[in-house]
């Protein structure tokens, strides 16, 4: 994208975020012609929209219409069936000629007229293009009820299944949700900033003191961390990269929860400030796609049973 | 040379001269070795023009970005043939003469820095004067027949071996804090320097105590401009942070993946081992996003310190993985290797505390990159 364009784009995609919610953020991306962005320059297009709803916890079906595009489906307002949290498996196995759907979605999932469904099968993963009212929909409120999770069960007969590079459709969903974290995290890490400048005890602003200016450096440390190893990813989009990015933005989302926490202090523990609704975000996206721990130590046990580390990021 | 032509014929290069250039000594060898090794492997690398790449021709370079010189860093420490650290000294004395030297002075003493005839050291430290660069109290008087310098430095690494020294001097009264540091371009062999190494407890004599009793310098090598010394090591500080740090963590992989393929079975945590691993890749993905900054034009600043703070946190977390790994290795092994494996765990407990120590950059981070204002 030129410059120009691309700082008009951001923008929109920005004042969308904070303005609109839910079925009106869709329409909003629709007229804003996000999804042909993502056709043209997917990683500018997943990078700023996903931030940006991190940045102000809005969602949209904009991981469902990735995920959905990543596996061949192409137009239309699709959704897509994800792994049950921690995992990053198909949420369904074909048996026997059926198909066996054990997963959760988003919002998109109880609204959509047909769904994706991907399963394992003997032959590799496939996907199953299937009626929304064939799915049994149970809404899941739990840590975050804006999000509006539902889990998602069905059995299914198995027809008409076509191969699809799940891996692949998995990473560039990791990579999204991890944009979305370092929104989160940057949002957080500015609201702790903010209460520090402001809140005065001891004659001075507690900004003023080491304890809280330290722990929020390394807050800063931990976004940036995460967001240069994303930018990286996209460079070399391989499942590997990107759960390494993945894994990072979680770890560095929950990290920068931690430390504005503490900062924050008396209230950001009450709903009256808006820092709940980034943990509770922050907690469940960190479990979407792969959890950060699962990610991690998955990691660790490859590079040691082949005693080799991932391919090295050139210059 | 663009870079991907430059990476073939510097791979290439090594390649095809392995055998001269690998160490003659197993394992860490002495300083005295290693420093005879960087000598050899400059020398050569600049005979071949690898070296001059990326420098400006008016200090006898051949021009090109400054990632000819990360890659050719990288590339060298990545196969052992130099230990990062004395390495990548020139990646912030260069830019430094260049940036601030009369054009004549950095002609003539670039080219013999470049090429491994002559090593340099940096006088800033000393014993009153640690984070607090401001406060230092060496002191340079004007006289007629140069600049007179009385005082002390600490922690000057290579002194020992040095022609030359970058040193900050104080000039303006003892009160002038920042404003009255002037930064001096020196002969090591002035009469009046006396040098005494200092042993780490990695059991290198890297860094020395450096005493200048009336030590006489030319009125000419003055860096910059008098009094403005202070600006020079604040342009200095991002050299330190950027082209240096890619090269340390190329070494930082080397290390890494001989620990995972070296440590026996069941003695390290998998998630330990993703976590350190993600750590590092993260700190390359930022550093070769500096590095193309610096070649784009971009002026460096405070957003380094986030790279120096990462680096460090890797390494540390790199070498708590060897400790483990390679437990009784690093505890009791006579060998040469383990010998290396250990003096280089000792080492990377410094990583926090050299170069700006970790609360030093949480600090500037603090100030200068989340606006947080003064810390009283």
């Amino acid at each position: 994208m030129e410059a120009s364009d691309l700082e008009l784009f951001g923008r929109g995609i920005r004042h969308a975020t904070e303005t609109c919610a839910d079925q009106a953020l869709d329409a909003a991306l629709d007229e804003l012609g996000w999804r042909d962005a993502l056709l043209a320059d997917r990683s500018t297009a997943v990078s700023l929209l996903f931030e940006a709803q991190g940045l102000v916890v809005a969602d949209s079906s904009a991981l469902d219409w990735l995920l959905a595009a990543a596996l061949g489906e192409d137009g239309g307002h699709t959704s897509v069936v994800l792994p049950p949290l921690r995992r990053a498996a198909p949420p369904a196995r074909v048996r026997a000629g059926r198909c066996e759907v054990r997963g959760i979605g988003t919002k998109a999932v109880a609204r959509a007229d047909s769904t994706v469904v991907v399963a394992e099968a003997d032959g590799g993963p496939v996907a199953f293009t299937v009626k929304a009212s064939s799915l049994e929909l149970r809404s899941v409120r739990g840590l975050d009820p804006a999000l509006g999770i539902v889990e998602v069960t069905g059995d299914l007969e198995a027809v008409a299944g076509r191969p699809v590079d799940w891996e692949a459709a998995v990473s560039v969903g990791q990579l999204a949700v991890g944009h979305e974290l370092v929104g989160l995290a940057r949002a957080m890490l500015e609201l702790a900033r903010q209460h520090a400048l402001d809140r005065v005890q001891f004659g001075r602003p507690i900004s003023s003191f080491q304890a809280i200016r330290h722990r929020l450096a390394e807050s800063l440390v931990a976004v940036e961390a995460a967001d240069g190893l994303l930018a990286a990813a996209w460079d070399d989009p391989t499942p590997v990269t990107a759960a390494m990015a993945k894994a990072m933005a979680g770890r560095s989302a929950r990290a920068v929860a931690r430390h504005a926490q503490q900062v924050l202090a008396g209230i950001g523990f009450t709903t009256e400030h808006p820092f709940h609704r980034y943990v509770r975000r922050t907690i469940v996206l960190d479990q979407l796609l792969g959890a950060s721990s699962v990610l991690t130590r998955q990691l660790g046990e490859d590079v040691l049973a082949r005693a080799t580390l991932p391919p090295t990021l050139p210059l | 040379m663009e870079l991907d032509a430059f990476k073939a014929a510097v791979d290439a290069w090594l390649d095809e001269h392995e055998r001269v250039l690998t160490c003659d000594y197993e394992g860490i060898g002495t300083l005295d070795q290693q420093m005879a090794q960087l000598g050899k492997v400059m020398k050569m690398a600049y005979d071949a023009g690898f070296m001059r790449m990326g420098w400006p021709e008016r200090v006898g370079g051949l021009g090109g970005s400054n990632l000819l010189r990360a890659y050719l860093g990288e590339a060298l420490t990545a196969r052992d043939l130099v230990e990062p650290g004395i390495y990548s000294m020139p990646e912030v004395l260069a830019p430094t003469m260049i940036d601030h030297a009369s054009e004549a002075l950095a002609a003539e003493m670039v080219p013999k820095l470049l090429s491994g005839d002559e090593v340099w050291c940096q006088g800033f430290s000393e014993p009153g004067t640690g984070s607090n660069l401001g406060s230092l109290a060496c002191r340079a008087t004007r006289t007629d027949a140069g600049w007179r310098i009385n005082g002390q430095k600490v922690w000057t690494s290579l002194a020992q071996y040095a022609q030359r020294c970058v040193l900050l001097t104080r000039t303006g009264t003892a009160e002038s804090a920042h404003r009255g540091i002037t930064a001096l371009f020196i002969d090591m062999d002035s009469p009046g320097i006396t040098v005494r190494p200092i042993e780490t407890m990695h059991g290198a004599e890297e860094f020395c105590e450096v005493f200048y009793d009336d030590v006489v310098v030319p009125l000419d090598r003055v860096l910059g401009e008098v009094d403005g010394g202070w600006s020079i090591a604040m342009d200095l500080l991002p050299y330190e942070r950027s082209t240096a740090l890619w090269h340390r963590a190329a070494y930082l992989e080397r290390r890494l993946g001989q620990l995972v393929s070296a440590a026996p079975a069941g003695t390290l945590s998998p998630t330990a081992v993703g976590e350190a691993t993600q750590l590092l890749w993260a700190f390359r993905a930022r550093s070769r996003a500096t590095q193309r900054r610096l070649a784009a034009g971009q002026t460096l600043g405070s957003e380094t310190s986030i790279d120096k703070v990462l680096v460090a946190t890797a390494e540390q977390a790199i070498f708590d993985l060897v400790a483990e790994g390679l437990g009784p290795e690093v505890a009791t092994g006579d060998d040469p290797v383990s010998a290396r494996w250990r003096a280089e765990f000792l080492y990377s407990r410094a990583a926090t505390i050299y170069g700006g120590s970790a609360e030093i950059q949480r600090n500037i981070i603090a100030r200068r990159l989340l606006g947080l204002g003064d810390d009283r």
